[in-house]
């Protein structure tokens, strides 16, 4: 489990974010959802001991360090695969650095997407490189997989693709925080969802309460954001000048 | 270790090595070059201890005539070497930049179990070169000094001059 404790996190004096209490049990799909700017990243970034933060940050009741941080991967729309290595260097380069290296998994996945394992990462294609950071994610044998929009810039299909794969080969034990803006096409595959609004944690439900509500997760995030379906209709009735 | 499983295994993956050979390469004969000019100002010296005897034809060794010291003739010309060394900063500081160019592959390095393989890929090669460079400018100081005591008259060597090149006054 991971627990998240009194965590903040500023970027010279301005709050990322504030006082975050979170807990990550394993087997859990969690969507963490945002506007731009809310913290997702900053927090993930926090949770990989990237950045220096006030609070506690434990796993299994370990702080975070080279000792288990094999336990958590990390799939970003950054990407933090080495551009001039072709895919087998990194199967190579994962395998040699993670004891847990999925190999199996690896290779099915490179097969299912169709993606080259003799060419420079360089030369694929923006939704073949994601579809390779997220397969690398998968294959580190991590418990803990945590995706930053991972999917910008793949098409509809793809990413459905990928949601399907996800829900077929996830391990019990293996949890997964997902940090996207694509709510409505992951509500059906997460099981949980955090709401992050100007770095402070405004929302954690699970999709059974939702379902018992009957409400969705669309309408849920809105409600907490306490989203003004006018705000459009009048910021367009100011800007083409039209008078009451 | 092979060559090549040491270079794997201690330089950033996917880094391209060229521009640090380039340097290296360039830098040691540039800098081997600039270190001859020892040779030139000991030679200079050397042939003014020496009056030509008309009479004989032969060189003969001036009176009471005293070698420039050694310090004073190898001037800086071991300075190549020293910058070749420094320059090797700049590759550790490439070497670090170079997991933030075209990705992240940084949050990958600062994942691995083993927390000292950033720093063993990006520090390795450079200090090692820094290292050899410093080893050519000593094994350079070296010949140089076996030169200046071998060659020189021994009338005419001021003692203590090993000592004066690490600033010690006898």
């Amino acid at each position: 489990m991971i627990e998240i404790r009194q965590l903040s996190k500023s970027y010279a004096g301005k709050s990322a974010l504030r006082n975050i209490d979170l807990c990550l049990p394993q087997g859990e799909i969690v969507g963490l959802f945002g506007e731009n700017g809310a913290g997702k990243t900053t927090l993930m970034k926090c949770i990989l001991n990237f950045l220096p933060h006030r609070g506690e940050i434990l796993l299994d009741g370990e702080s975070i360090t080279s000792k288990n941080i094999a336990r958590l991967s990390f799939a970003t729309s950054e990407h933090s695969f080495f551009p001039n290595l072709t895919a087998q260097a990194h199967r190579d380069f994962y395998a040699s650095h993670f004891p847990r290296f999925l190999d199996r998994r690896f290779q099915g996945l490179m097969e299912f997407f169709e993606l080259p394992m003799h060419k420079a990462l360089h030369g694929f294609s923006t939704g073949q490189k994601n579809q390779f950071e997220v397969i690398l994610a998968l294959s580190q044998g991590a418990d803990y997989i945590l995706m930053d929009e991972p999917f910008a810039g793949n098409d509809i299909f793809n990413r459905e693709d990928f949601y399907k794969v996800l829900l077929g080969i996830l391990e019990p034990n293996e949890t997964i925080l997902l940090s996207t803006h694509l709510i409505e096409e992951v509500s059906g595959f997460i099981g949980r969802a955090l709401l992050l609004r100007h770095g402070s944690l405004v929302g954690d439900v699970s999709m059974a309460q939702l379902e018992e509500t009957g409400q969705d997760l669309v309408g849920y995030i809105k409600q907490t954001w306490q989203y003004r379906p006018d705000r459009v209709g009048r910021a367009l009735d100011e800007l083409s000048g039209k008078e009451e | 270790m092979r060559k090549s499983e040491f270079l794997s295994r201690h330089t950033p993956p996917g880094a391209d090595l060229h521009p640090q050979w380039r340097v290296l390469s360039m830098g040691g004969v540039v800098s081997w070059l600039y270190s001859l000019g020892f040779i030139f100002r000991f030679a200079d010296a050397w042939s003014q201890l020496y009056s030509y005897d008309r009479v004989s034809g032969k060189r003969v060794l001036q009176e009471g005539v005293i070698m420039p010291d050694f310090i004073q003739l190898l001037d800086n010309a071991l300075l190549g070497f020293g910058l070749l060394a420094i320059v090797m900063i700049g590759f550790c500081i490439f070497y670090y930049t170079y997991h933030r160019q075209g990705s992240r592959s940084i949050y990958l390095m600062r994942r691995l179990p083993d927390r000292w393989e950033l720093h063993r890929r990006c520090l390795s090669l450079p200090l090692l070169t820094a290292t050899l460079c410093i080893a050519a400018a000593a094994l350079l100081l070296l010949l140089y000094y076996g030169i200046y005591c071998l060659a020189t008259p021994e009338s005419c060597l001021r003692p203590g001059q090993w000592q004066m090149i690490w600033g010690i006054r006898s």
